[in-house]
């Protein structure tokens, strides 16, 4: 049985996979990921999530068209499927639901999610 | 810089290609040259190449990395071995426990013997630095040839070392002699009545304190010492006297004497593993014994330890020191005091300076401290060795009489297409999953025993949980253990030609037969000899503790800490006297045990003390009730008489002292040491040494040593009489508590290290006859089980029990015999050697070989028997039905 609750990395990496479209490939996500967050990542690290996040059905992939700047090199290029992204639902709603009932935080923030 | 043509790492490319699976290669490779060359445009080129390892070594993750095919099928073959193994394990579970046990045993006795050796080994490592400290030896002519070697030395050589030799940067003496109020003292804080009785009173030096860099835990380590009555004690006896106070400042009073005694610091304890073990340091500073003590080189009672500079010769010094002293100062004291016959002894004597971390070891050393001998730990070592070789041979002898019931197996896998080579493989594997569990299991065999062994071994061992090498130890122990067991049953059994396998014609396990009974042999040789040593160790202890000494050493009670009543001594014994228990009554702190006591003095033939060498002969202030007290007997001449005034110049010597001084009618003659003594009487020679010692000169003079009373009492109720001297104690003596042993157990104490060797052994021969016939236990059921059809047959013909049993055990029965007439020249030869310790001893004599021998039959026959007996009582049809 694979574990299919998202975990904090893979959600962003879900989310970046998303946001980048069609240039969602392991170097541009790691990339994205360390401006987005200041936090530094490998590219394995990345690569291995993306394996993953494969694995449990979010995501899918295909290779991609040769670019010169990379030696002539074919890129795999991520996309979120649909279970991925009910997945991404279901993970904000649970934290949503979360931070409402945190009388510290309840409707006094507005995370931008409601825009969705 | 040209950074167009900077390329990432070569080496890390061909790394990352080497581990990384085929089909993510061209994206993966892609995605890393993209980020050098992003790199590249805001870093140097060195960063780029740094940050490229870094992606490549952040790729040795499990989904990236490439499936070795080989790889995975040597897994799922070492995990189908393993699979058999634990199988095979489990249905036949006498043998595999009888394996493991067997070698669990082993291990546990393995283990411990080997904490204990590395215990013996470590004594004063903390001591021992490169520069010393070492002690100052001495060897020197005791009598005629023979040569002792002796730690003592006059108060003022430390003195001279330091001013007459600038290789010596510290030196230092202590002073533990009961002589001169050191060992045990009683003692109390000044501010309290009650005393308590302690021991390991020592005199010590300042600078002893410095050079030994013992631990100050409070107080000033450059003066703890330095004032005259001042005192160091140890931690926990800090903690005993002034619990929760600074113990540094307060005062102690010692055996009710007006001096008070300043603590001056407080030590760390000695460690268990220190031949020094001392709780009072008192200064020597300020104190001496008598006038002109602390500058005379004729009386030695010091031991000394000195640091050296750096880089000085050990010996040389040595050397230099003894020339030095000799010239300097010994020769010119003798000559002084008018002895004669010195020089050789001078001349001929040899100093040595003896590194801390080899004085334990080193028992030739008369320095009355406890010693370990190295050739008990090499014996030890040895024997721990020999046990788990017998539960390897266990080992050996079952999987290869086994063997039939693996061969079809054996035949069936090579049928298939395995090689030997894979087949040892499975074997070395099943026999390190069998070690491992007995090592496991024998790692808390020995956790469990451990204080039973510290026990047996009067250790305080402690079992080395946290040490980093005791997984990897056993891990590795396992292997090789496993794979030396494993190794002749590997290649035997994987030998097996399929053919001749599958067609059923391996003989049943009986070919190697004759190589299993060698190891039988091997196995109950070994037993037998640690039975043989076991029972010679025990004949020698009861022939030391029933020989007859000399003196009556049962019911001799002996009152302790006397000293403290002072002159109300005879009134106490005056009122112990009237106690209906008691017999009679001496007062004198020497005792003729090992341990007492001791002083030493030369004697000669009146007015020959220029002429000829002296007796060097004990002298023990005893009192007129001593000899009576004590049982002891005169060959010639009178007691003492309390009433004759004249006795105080009377003097009592014993048999050996009356042959050294070659008196042929000693009494009446006079002798002298400082003075002139008249011999009154001649004492039978009785033992006060070890048994290990030839019985030296002593003599007895009237006088008073108050610490110990001796009381002698009638034999019946025991009870009654303790209770009835304690009531006079306690009268006499209200503030301390009181204090007594027995004279027969203290004796049986000075041999409590052969004692301890006697159990040491005792346990090890029980292990060693254990786990061998755990292997015959296993052997002669196998045996049965092959035979049962044969049996069964012989059975309907009419063979009677008996024969069979005699038909099953014969064969055991044979090695046993052989196994001991192997055993017997070498127990008796290791004895033999033990044995030249002693001086008085037991003899080997031929009982002790037939008891062991026929012992170890026994044993051998019961094991053996079980199965026989089993055999031939079983109903041969159950045997034969099914053919």
């Amino acid at each position: 049985m694979i574990e299919t609750r998202l975990g904090e990395f893979e959600e962003v990496i879900l989310l970046l996979t998303g946001i980048l479209g069609e240039e969602a490939y392991s170097f541009k996500i790691a990339e994205e990921f360390e401006s987005q967050t200041k936090r530094s990542v490998s590219i394995g690290a990345v690569h291995s999530t993306l394996n993953r996040l494969e694995e449990k059905g979010f995501l899918t992939s295909k290779v991609g068209n040769a670019t010169a700047e990379r030696g002539g090199r074919r890129k795999r290029i991520y996309t979120i499927t649909a279970y991925g992204k009910r997945a991404l639902e279901s993970a904000r709603d649970l934290r949503m639901s979360l931070y409402n009932q945190f009388p510290a935080f309840a409707g006094k923030v507005d995370f931008g999610f409601g825009g969705l | 810089m040209n950074r167009k043509h900077t390329i990432p790492p070569r080496a890390a490319r061909w790394l990352l290609l080497r581990f990384l699976r085929n089909d993510l290669a061209e994206e993966v490779e892609g995605d890393l040259e993209e980020k050098f060359f992003a790199e590249l445009k805001h870093q140097s080129s060195f960063k780029a190449k740094i940050n490229y390892w870094y992606q490549v070594f952040h790729y040795l993750r499990p989904f990236a990395i490439r499936k070795n095919k080989f790889t995975a099928i040597y897994y799922d073959m070492y995990q189908n071995y393993f699979r058999i193994s634990w199988r095979g394990l489990l249905r036949q579970k006498m043998y595999s426990a009888i394996k493991i046990g067997g070698l669990a045993i082993g291990v546990a006795a393995c283990f411990l013997i080997s904490l204990y050796v590395n215990d013996e080994l470590s004594y004063d490592k903390n001591f021992t630095g490169e520069n010393g400290p070492y002690r100052l030896v001495v060897e020197a002519e005791i009598d005629n040839g023979k040569t002792g070697r002796t730690v003592d030395f006059p108060a003022p050589a430390t003195a001279a070392l330091k001013n007459d030799f600038p290789e010596v940067e510290q030196a230092g003496r202590y002073l533990s002699s009961a002589l001169f109020g050191a060992d045990e003292n009683e003692i109390r804080r000044s501010d309290r009545n009650e005393n308590q009785h302690e021991s390991g009173f020592v005199y010590f030096d300042q600078e002893l304190l410095e050079l030994l860099n013992l631990p100050v835990i409070a107080g000033n380590a450059k003066y703890a010492l330095t004032e005259p009555n001042s005192i160091v004690i140890t931690k926990r006896k800090a903690e005993k006297y002034f619990p929760g106070e600074d113990a540094v400042g307060k005062t102690f009073i010692i055996n009710n004497n007006k001096k008070l005694f300043k603590v001056g610091a407080v030590i760390d304890d000695f460690p268990a593993n220190s031949h020094l073990q001392f709780d009072f340091l008192m200064t020597l500073s300020g104190v001496e014994f008598w006038p002109g003590e602390q500058s005379w080189w004729m009386a030695s009672n010091y031991q000394i330890y000195l640091t050296l500079k750096p880089g000085t010769d050990i010996q040389k010094t040595a050397d230099k020191i003894k020339w030095g002293f000799i010239e300097k100062y010994y020769k010119p004291a003798l000559v002084a005091s008018g002895a004669v016959g010195f020089e050789k002894i001078l001349n001929t004597a040899k100093f040595e300076l003896q590194p801390m971390n080899e004085i334990y070891l080193d028992g030739s050393v008369y320095d009355g401290l406890p010693h370990s001998d190295i050739r008990f730990i090499w014996l030890f070592g040895a024997i721990a060795v020999f046990i788990v070789i017998i539960a390897g041979i266990n080992f050996v002898n079952l999987s290869t009489a086994r063997s039939a019931n693996r061969a079809k197996e054996v035949g069936l896998r090579k049928a298939i297409g395995s090689h030997t080579s894979h087949l040892i493989k499975q074997f070395l594997t099943e026999s390190f999953l069998f070690s491992l569990l007995a090592i496991v299991a024998g790692i808390i065999m020995a956790w469990l025993l451990l204080p039973y062994f510290n026990m047996l071994a009067s250790k305080s061992l402690t079992f080395p949980w946290t040490v980093w090498w005791l997984v990897p130890g056993m891990l590795a122990s396992a292997l090789i253990i496993g794979i030396l067991a494993g190794l002749y049953p590997a290649f035997y059994l994987s030998s097996f030609k399929p053919v001749n396998v599958l067609k059923g014609s391996v003989s049943k396990g009986s070919k190697s037969s004759a190589t299993r009974s060698a190891l039988v042999v091997f196995q109950f040789t070994t037993s037998i000899v640690l039975i043989i040593s076991t029972v010679v160790i025990y004949r020698q202890m009861n022939y030391m503790l029933n020989k007859k000494l000399g003196f009556e050493k049962d019911q001799v009670l002996l009152l302790q800490g006397a000293n403290t009543l002072g002159d109300k001594i005879p009134a106490f014994k005056s009122e112990l006297l009237k106690l209906s228990q008691v017999q009679s009554v001496s007062v004198s702190d020497y005792l003729p045990v090992r341990g007492s006591k001791r002083d030493g003095n030369t004697f000669y033939n009146e007015g020959m003390e220029k002429i000829e060498r002296g007796v060097a002969a004990q002298k023990w202030v005893v009192d007129a009730d001593y000899i009576k007290t004590l049982g002891m007997k005169l060959v010639s001449g009178r007691d003492f008489n309390p009433d004759m005034t004249s006795d105080s110049a009377s003097i009592i010597i014993n048999q050996t002292m009356a042959g050294q001084l070659n008196l042929e009618n000693p009494v009446g003659k006079v002798i002298q040491n400082w003075q002139k003594y008249t011999i009154i009487g001649v004492v039978e020679d009785f033992h006060f040494e070890s048994m290990k010692e030839n019985i030296t000169p002593v003599c007895f003079v009237v006088g008073m040593s108050p610490s110990m009373i001796l009381v002698k009492l009638r034999s019946e109720n025991m009870r009654e009489a303790i209770a009835g001297i304690s009531n006079v104690w306690n009268k006499f003596s209200p503030n301390q508590a009181v204090r007594f042993n027995f004279l027969d157990e203290r004796y049986k104490a000075t041999y409590a290290d052969v004692e301890r060797t006697g159990g040491i052994f005792t346990t090890f021969a029980i292990l060693a006859i254990i786990v061998a016939c755990l292997g015959l236990l296993g052997l002669s059921a196998f045996m049965v089980e092959q035979r049962s059809k044969e049996i069964s047959i012989r059975m309907i013909l009419g063979a009677s029990v008996r024969n069979v049993f005699r038909l099953l055990t014969q064969n055991f029965v044979l090695l046993v015999l052989i196994s001991f007439v192997i055993a017997a020249p070498i127990a008796w030869m290791l004895m033999s050697k033990w044995l030249q310790d002693f001086i008085y001893k037991t003899d080997i004599t031929w009982d002790i070989f037939v008891i062991s021998g026929s012992c170890a039959l026994m044993v051998a026959l019961i094991t053996v028997s079980y199965q026989a007996i089993r055999a031939a009582l079983a109903n041969p049809v159950t045997n034969l039905r099914s053919e």
